[in-house]
């Protein structure tokens, strides 16, 4: 069965060129006529993800697999780790720099919004270590809007 | 092979192309390829922005707008005039260009500045409805730059809802002008042409009506750069001499405010309009990139975005005459002498707000009819074998191909519309370029992939 992988460098604090992996996945996503909807979901979700690398410091990677009826996003960084998973899930949660908030980031919408737009996700976290979180797109998806 | 493709907004003089690849590199839809080094083809949609003619140093693409001709000959003509009109001329004042139109054989000539203004009481209104019932999505979008509602559809699909349903000001200005002028003259058996007067090569389509047929008074658009020779020494007439009588039946037959010419500029739109988080985008590169955010779900504080694809705004419209920094100084100017003002008493348009009169006739995803319609999708195996070319291919993006990037070119050979041995500066690495000595990278490295 064919698949598509890519990567992507996610830098830390690079603010500037924060999304461009986000980007060239919904052009991928495009010229293969997936759903506008599903595509926004998609969008919405590798975007907080990379933010979460570029406002909590720490290299990370974006790790894309597109197979053909679903799309699996992994994003993994060497940052501080998560301390409390659930509660980093709360909607306005965050931990977030001065520096990022002053730019108009760290809302504490990330991982909510991240898991509101999946159709699953799954993060795991060795604080002080590194933190992955996984998140799965299916092309017949029972989710509806972003 | 794709038919190819036609396009109202552009037309190509191959005759001129040097082949410089410059106007592949800027089109958004990446619509144009050069085959054989110099003959210019539309693979995909246009959207009408006009980035290819202001790209184009030979002058091989101009905008499929006419000179104007016989003027008032025979048809009585109604100029629909672009307050960016206003901005060409540094003396004269919005009243004296109106006048020098009239002298040009224009037996009527409307200014948009009622429309304008009526157009951001109703978009403000409906914003602020939307507060409390939440029926369109936040960014709302303005719908007033014919070519960035083209290309959300084209490439922006999910954003249609976002775009601010509100008939736009050269809408209002048209409906007018056949409601109110027109019938008049047709009671009369005498025949109408509407003149668009344009900064940008957007109208050409809607002179013929939705089946194909001409329209029974023809809609026609010139260019300002078309317009502004003739016109310029006219009003030069006027400042000099006592203007001849000109008589005037209508209220928006004039212009005495510089309101309209404000719009003609970035940031114009929203200035007058009450928002309280608004955002003006201009030039074709920022627009894409706050689409592609609003698309990521960024924004979704602001209310209302005004984008322009043309760096300035109007005034920086591929057709008009003066050079863009110069009109935003005499916008200025006339903004200084003049003021800003309103016409129209708030009441008066929100009884017609209410009464649905700046609803559009038809919705933004009919649009994805004449945009969404694109190429066929891509499966995932040429996905995987696109990545592949890309492996082999420089990643340069030099245009040499006739693709306007590399990405472009590994999915043109993918769609068997481009030879992998079109691509001048395969990899060094890669076997190809060893392969036939005699004729570097002509060989196919296809067998690899």
């Amino acid at each position: 069965m064919a698949s598509l992988k890519k990567f992507f460098f996610i830098k830390a604090r690079d603010f500037v060129h924060a999304g461009e992996a986000s980007i060239h996945i919904q052009s991928l996503l495009k010229s293969m006529h997936w759903d506008p909807v599903l595509i926004r979901r998609v969008a919405i979700c590798s975007y907080e993800g990379e933010m979460n690398v570029v406002i909590h410091g720490g290299d990370g990677v974006l790790n894309l697999s597109i197979e053909n009826d679903r799309l699996i996003i992994e994003i993994i960084d060497d940052g501080p780790g998560i301390q409390d998973i659930s509660l980093a899930m709360q909607p306005g949660y965050s931990t977030a720099s001065d520096e990022a908030r002053e730019m108009g980031f760290g809302a504490g919408m990330g991982l909510p919004n991240m898991k509101k737009n999946a159709d699953d996700i799954q993060i795991e976290s060795e604080p002080g270590i590194r933190t992955r979180a996984s998140m799965t797109f299916l092309l017949e998806s029972p989710k509806e809007t972003p | 092979m794709r038919p190819e493709y036609t396009t109202c907004y552009v037309r190509f003089h191959e005759e001129r192309c040097t082949g410089c690849a410059e106007c592949l590199k800027v089109c958004p839809t990446r619509a144009i390829r050069i085959r054989n080094r110099t003959s210019i083809r539309l693979v995909d949609l246009c959207i009408g922005c006009g980035a290819c003619i202001r790209a184009c140093a030979a002058g091989a693409i101009s905008a499929a707008t006419r000179p104007p001709q016989q003027i008032g000959n025979g048809h009585v003509a109604i100029a629909l005039v672009s307050p960016v009109l206003y901005a060409q001329f540094p003396t004269a004042m919005p009243k004296d260009v109106l006048l020098g139109l009239r002298h040009m054989g224009f037996r009527h000539t409307i200014d948009m500045s009622i429309f304008l203004e009526m157009f951001q009481f109703a978009a403000a209104e409906f914003i602020r409805r939307n507060r409390e019932t939440g029926e369109a999505p936040w960014p709302l979008i303005s719908p007033v730059c014919p070519a960035v509602v083209r290309l959300i559809a084209f490439q922006f699909p999910a954003l249609l809802a976002h775009v601010l349903p509100v008939l736009r000001p050269v809408a209002l200005m048209a409906r007018e002008v056949k409601e109110r002028i027109i019938p008049s003259y047709e009671a009369q058996g005498r025949q109408v042409a509407l003149y668009y007067l344009n900064p940008c090569p957007t109208m050409e389509q809607e002179r013929f009506g939705p089946d194909g047929t001409p329209l029974r008074h023809p809609e026609i658009s010139i260019g300002i750069n078309d317009l502004y020779p003739d016109l310029n020494q006219r009003i030069d007439t006027i400042l000099t001499e006592v203007p001849p009588f000109s008589e005037t039946h209508f209220e928006y037959e004039t212009c005495a405010t510089a309101n309209a010419a404000l719009v003609a500029m970035s940031g114009g739109e929203i200035a007058s309009m009450r928002i309280e988080k608004s955002m003006a985008v201009h030039g074709l590169r920022d627009t894409v990139a706050y689409l592609q955010k609003i698309e990521m779900g960024l924004f979704q504080e602001v209310e209302y975005f005004e984008f322009r694809t043309c760096r300035e705004g109007c005034l920086g419209g591929v057709l008009s005459a003066v050079d863009k920094y110069m009109a935003r100084s005499n916008v200025q100017r006339m903004l200084h002498l003049h003021g800003l003002g309103r016409r129209v008493p708030g009441n008066t348009i929100l009884r017609l707000y209410d009464k649905g009169r700046f609803k559009p006739d038809k919705s933004p995803l009919t649009l994805t009819r004449f945009f969404g319609d694109r190429k066929p999708a891509l499966s995932l195996e040429q996905m995987v074998r696109i990545e592949k070319i890309l492996d082999t291919v420089a990643g340069w993006g030099c245009g040499a191909c006739g693709a306007p990037d590399c990405p472009t070119f590994a999915e043109d050979v993918v769609r068997g519309e481009a030879e992998l041995g079109d691509c001048q500066w395969l990899h060094p690495s890669r076997p190809c370029m060893k392969a036939t000595p005699d004729e570097p990278g002509r060989s196919s490295p296809e067998s690899g992939l």
